[in-house]
């Protein structure tokens, strides 16, 4: 692609000019304007991610219950197979915090509090919150911002060889620590985030789930007292969900997701699984059971 | 006997905080008609007002099967009704959430034994990065063909070829 059919593609793609929905993938034109403006290698957003996730988990630690750790990574490499990075070395955990939040790192980390998978009613709603983070890492939101401010485009080179020479660099570390701390307590941009909102919906939907769960669950932190402590961090980070809301109905409205409103929500799976963190004596007891749900 | 009553005692708290947790009600934001199944095109059950007060029963695709106070039930578009706000954040139907707080305090026998574990600004602008707890992640990640698996159990059927959306003003 030469220069000026660039700028038309980024001029398209920032306008949000109507075009057919069907007839131009956005994503990969969304991808492809980032990665031309600022190229990563892929050694060095695998780095990048590991340090941006060790960062999170310093604040946090995901939960023992093995069996709902891996309920999580089958929704989630499911719905991440169907977005433009389905090859990455995708791992999902639910974190040991009550309050509701999510987070993407780059390389392919997704996390989620316990609080918000308790807040949920079904697997589509998981898959599209998990869809949401998960066009994160492919749109590199974080990865960019966390270049751009830990100024590892200009490390350039030197970086990539003593990643490469040592496997694990702690002056990038040190930087990415530095920048995640400050990026993951102030947020994206917001339009990354609505951006994430659409992209993710439709990942949900291509995994073959009722695509409205991401906005049920918006629906559902829309009534939660925007001054609790629950959340104070998502409220500092993301657009409220009333905008997000607003923002994604007219999004699925134009798109007509309507036409995938009677694929599956998956409750009674997505049951058995919380009532583990529930009601922890049940653990166990009836794992068979996922053989026989049918919708 | 009196282990007898201590379990009626938690039969009853439990019962409760299941009843608690599965009322919801929610209010319209826009006067519109109910209708009679979850689609656009259904047959009109009644007029409603914009704030009406109503019950979700469940929600299928962008619509909420509701009941009014009258006690008519039927379909309201998703993004027509608002749920009432609530401290925690309990939504509608199970909340699971709630069930979990109630089951952690009647665990310790008290609530002030088990504090809520809070993630804040705070808690990431002062993160040491823990490396070792990345690398323990790998001990639950999935290969393709088990979440394909999986998937299929449900059953979930996917379909690709679905375009991503327009960004458009709402």
């Amino acid at each position: 692609m030469n220069a000026r059919a660039l700028a038309l593609a980024a001029g398209f793609a920032l306008a949000g000019l109507p075009l057919a929905a069907s007839s131009v993938d956005l994503g990969n034109l969304f991808n492809t304007v980032k990665q031309a403006v600022k190229p990563a290698d892929q050694d060095q957003e695998a780095e990048i991610g590991r340090d941006a996730a060790a960062t999170l988990l310093g604040a946090t630690k995901p939960i023992h219950e093995a069996e709902v750790q891996q309920y999580v990574n089958r929704i989630g490499l499911w719905v991440a197979m169907h977005s433009d990075r389905p090859d990455l070395p995708w791992r999902f955990a639910v974190l040991d915090s009550d309050d509701i939040d999510a987070f993407a790192a780059p390389g392919g980390y997704v996390f989620i509090t316990r609080g918000l998978l308790l807040r949920m009613h079904n697997e589509a709603e998981l898959a599209g919150v998990l869809g949401h983070e998960i066009s994160h890492v492919v749109l590199k939101h974080h990865l960019n911002e966390l270049m751009r401010a830990a100024r590892l485009d200009l490390l350039g080179q030197a970086a990539s060889y003593e990643m490469q020479q040592q496997g694990h660099d702690t002056k990038v570390l040190d930087k990415v620590a530095g920048a995640s701390r400050t990026l993951y307590s102030k947020g994206l941009d917001k339009d990354d985030e609505f951006d994430a909102d659409r992209f993710g919906v439709v990942l949900a939907a291509r995994a073959g789930y009722d695509p409205y769960g991401l906005l049920s669950v918006l629906q559902t932190l829309e009534s939660v007292d925007p001054k609790s402590s629950s959340m104070q961090l998502l409220m500092a980070t993301h657009p409220s969900p009333a905008d997000r809301i607003a923002a994604l109905s007219a999004s699925m409205k134009s798109g007509r997701m309507e036409r995938f409103g009677n694929q599956p929500e998956g409750q009674g799976r997505f049951e058995r699984i919380v009532k583990k963190l529930v009601l922890p004596a049940q653990a166990g007891k009836d794992d068979d059971e996922d053989d026989k749900e049918k919708k | 006997m009196r282990r007898w009553s201590i379990g009626i005692a938690v039969l009853l708290l439990v019962l409760g905080a299941v009843h608690a947790a599965s009322t919801s009600t929610a209010q319209t934001v826009v006067a519109g008609n109910l209708t009679s199944g979850p689609y656009s095109d259904a047959s009109i059950v009644a007029p409603v007002p914009n704030a009406a007060q109503v019950t979700i029963i469940e929600r299928q695709g962008g619509w909420y099967h509701v009941r009014l106070d009258s006690g008519k039930d039927g379909w309201l578009p998703m993004t027509s009704i608002r749920l009432n706000s609530t401290s925690t954040g309990s939504g509608w139907g199970t909340s699971w959430f709630s069930l979990f707080q109630s089951g952690r305090s009647g665990a310790s026998g008290s609530t002030a034994t088990t504090g809520v574990r809070g993630l804040n600004t705070g808690d990431i602008q002062n993160a040491k990065p823990d490396p070792k707890a990345v690398a323990e992640l790998d001990q639950w990640q999935m290969k393709p063909a088990q979440a394909q698996a999986y998937a299929e159990r449900l059953p979930l059927t996917a379909k690709p070829d679905i375009a991503y959306i327009p960004k458009v003003k709402p």
